[in-house]
């Protein structure tokens, strides 16, 4: 008996020391279970206010394809149902890789969805070849990212940095009157300052002179010296490429320090900008990447689970990048017939996939071709997409009034 | 080309975080000199109570008077019952256990508190957003919040250094700081004074916070990096040398802000722990006079 019991201890321990779960023995590629997509997502830690929300968002996103019996799989000749594996990874990327080397080697998902950011998108990719496992990234933007030789990887940010601000220079060079110079400040962070890169070379190029171009820290709270510059400079159009958060202080004291331009643009204008900053930012313009009420594929299916988890395209401007990691993926795998990690790897590559905002399409190296409209944020908090002119739901005011 | 105003610009501006990062170390300042304890979950209670203050402000128009005599009271009885109960035994122990503890017991309060409050009140940034008047001398804008903040560190300055240096408790802390045994000959209860050391600089730092979120965001892990500044104020400044620690945070602040402007922005935050370094090769007594 004593024996007995020391045996089943030794299993019971000898289980918990290996992280036993039952998804320790779930068969991958299986019809009869439902295909395990795995995930982190920054729930806290610094980018928790872009995503906090997306853990019921993807729980509903799996509930409403899996009303219909999920995604059609022709070696099984049936539908099988979704199921995600989320974890939150902090927002850290060390967390967030030991997260996804947990997916690979203790969940045993399919393939894996996300992450989001392009600090996540250095370290995290690199463990998607090593296991052979499928990985559609969600907002990881940086073109750079991609060019690692990786064989596994795709990525569903809208908008990537080459696209970013197309049509915001686009509609500066249709309003009068021209403007002739830009200042950018830049949050010091790897997509911000490709965005920042990239842009600035195209105002260039348009005939916007660059006078002048700032990097801040994230923890920066006081922007005097900086803003001290730009008040000097006198730039027609003042561009910051930050993400909403950091940005916060700086959005005040551009009010305090009574800055004046023709438009004062934000890379990423959002909801959780205007909730802390409140009317400080009225008259500036940004960039959204598709809004419910813009038709096009899934774009009910989209509205639906954005309705039912409770989240707002404007507050949540990257909601539209990671719902399109998974419609990516569940096209894939419909389209590779099984689910197998290398015929869905072949069907990712270089496709095409549909989404409410347009095809993604793929290069060779796994980066798509997504854009944005460009939005200005009018009278009490109300956000008005005013270009291109036929998706405009506003008139565009230029120069912003609020800046003069 | 700087032009004098852009530079007069910065130098205020300088004067005023300066002033602040002052505030925050005034109450580790007086804890260290005192208690000779590290305390690392300081300025997360600067965290803390911005983001009550912004909370409270934001969700139920408190006004700024009613919740500093609403929460100082709470953040001294905080003080005094974290130092009573989870570091006044620790130093029963050996030096050791106490060293090892204190660290232990301060930066885990600081996690604690700081994940504490984004359950509770959200990761995100919040600030007490008055919006006062700006207006312009010879072109620099000064903002009247600027100035409120400027009265309030100066207020705060003399009525600490003050009551240190007027008033019996005052006496009994400089007792206590510079000979522990003959504070006690004389009958003072250096548990007490040290207890309530330590919940007056819990009470500072709270005041601190008010000042600080009419100007800048807080958010709950912000409390680290300030923690981080406060030291090395107070080593600039001088323990317990509250006109030195003023110095010696607009020195810093001043100089992160010509940082902004001569040379990058993204350079500023790590400058007070470069000074630090060099000042401390300089000056090894700090800006206090050596004795």
């Amino acid at each position: 008996m004593k024996s007995y019991t020391k045996l089943v201890s030794t299993i019971v321990v000898f289980f918990l020391g290996m992280g036993f779960s039952l998804n320790t023995f779930a068969k991958i590629g299986s019809c009869n279970d439902p295909i395990l997509l795995g995930t982190t997502i920054s729930e806290t830690g610094p980018f928790s206010t872009l995503a906090d929300r997306w853990r019921k968002m993807t729980e509903v996103f799996a509930e409403e394809m899996n009303k219909s019996g999920g995604v059609f799989v022709k070696s099984c000749n049936k539908k099988v149902p979704i199921k995600f594996v989320i974890y939150d990874d902090q927002s850290v990327p060390a967390t967030a890789v030991s997260l996804y080397e947990k997916m690979a080697t203790v969940d045993n998902v399919d393939f894996f969805v996300g992450p989001d950011w392009s600090s996540m998108g250095g370290p995290v990719p690199p463990l998607a070849d090593k296991h052979q496992i499928p990985m559609v990234m969600a907002n990881v933007a940086s073109p750079n990212l991609y060019d690692r030789g990786l064989k596994y990887i795709w990525g569903t940010p809208f908008p990537v940095v080459p696209r970013w601000s197309e049509r915001y220079f686009e509609m500066l060079g249709s309003v009068d009157p021209k403007p002739k110079t830009i200042y950018f400040i830049t949050h010091d962070n790897p997509v911000m300052k490709g965005i920042t890169g990239y842009w600035s070379k195209k105002a260039e190029d348009q005939g916007i002179k660059v006078i002048g171009t700032e990097t801040f820290a994230p923890d920066t709270k006081d922007f005097t010296a900086m803003l001290a510059k730009v008040r000097a400079a006198k730039p027609d159009i003042l561009y910051i490429s930050s993400f909403d958060a950091p940005s916060v202080a700086l959005l005040q004291q551009i009010r305090k320090m009574k800055i004046k331009a023709m438009d004062v643009h934000h890379a990423m204008l959002s909801g959780t900008v205007y909730k802390q900053v409140g009317d400080d930012i009225q008259g500036m313009t940004g960039e959204l990447p598709w809004y419910p009420g813009v038709k096009g594929d899934y774009s009910e299916f989209v509205e639906n689970v954005l309705a039912k988890s409770g989240v707002n395209m404007f507050d949540y401007i990257f909601s539209l990048g990671r719902i399109a990691s998974y419609l990516t993926m569940t096209q894939a795998i419909e389209r590779a017939g099984a689910i197998d990690r290398e015929l869905v790897k072949n069907a990712l590559y270089k496709g095409s996939f549909k989404s409410p905002a347009g095809n993604i399409t793929f290069d060779e190296r796994g980066f798509p071709n997504n854009g944005a409209f460009t939005v200005q944020m009018q009278q009490g908090g109300k956000v008005v997409v005013v270009w291109p002119k036929e998706a405009a739901t506003g008139k565009l005011i230029w120069p912003s009034p609020s800046w003069q | 080309m700087i032009s004098i105003e852009v530079l007069a610009q910065v130098v205020l501006g300088g004067i005023l975080i300066g002033g602040l990062y002052a505030l925050v170390a005034f109450g580790l300042s007086l804890i260290y000199g005192v208690v000779r304890i590290l305390n690392f979950s300081h300025g997360t209670l600067l965290a803390v109570g911005g983001v009550l203050a912004s909370t409270l402000y934001a969700t139920w128009g408190v006004s700024l008077s009613l919740m500093t005599l609403l929460l100082t009271p709470i953040f001294f009885a905080y003080g005094y019952l974290f130092f009573k109960y989870l570091l006044e035994p620790l130093s029963k122990k050996n030096h050791f256990e106490s060293t090892v503890g204190t660290v232990l017991v301060t930066v885990g309060a600081l996690l604690i508190m700081s994940d504490l409050t984004a359950k509770f009140a959200g990761p995100a940034q919040k600030n007490i957003n008055i919006q006062f008047d700006t207006f312009e001398i010879s072109g620099v804008i000064v903002s009247t919040t600027q100035i409120i903040i400027l009265l309030g560190i100066i207020f705060l300055t003399l009525a600490l250094h003050y009551l240190l240096k007027l008033t019996w408790f005052g006496r009994a802390v400089k007792a206590v700081t510079q000979d522990p045994l003959g504070a006690k000959l004389c009958g003072i209860n250096s548990g007490k004074i040290k207890a309530t050391t330590f919940a007056f600089g819990s009470a500072t730092v709270f005041l601190a916070s008010i000042l600080y979120a009419l100007s800048f965001p807080v958010d709950p892990y912000i409390g680290f990096g300030l923690t981080v500044k406060a030291f090395t104020i107070i080593i600039l400044g001088g323990i317990g040398n509250l006109p030195g620690a003023l110095l010696a945070g607009i020195f810093i602040g001043v100089a992160e802000g010509l940082t902004g402007l001569f040379w990058k922005p993204e350079w500023a935050p790590a400058l007070s722990v470069i000074l630090l370094l060099i000042i401390l090769i300089i000056f090894p007594q700090g800006f206090q006079k050596s004795k």
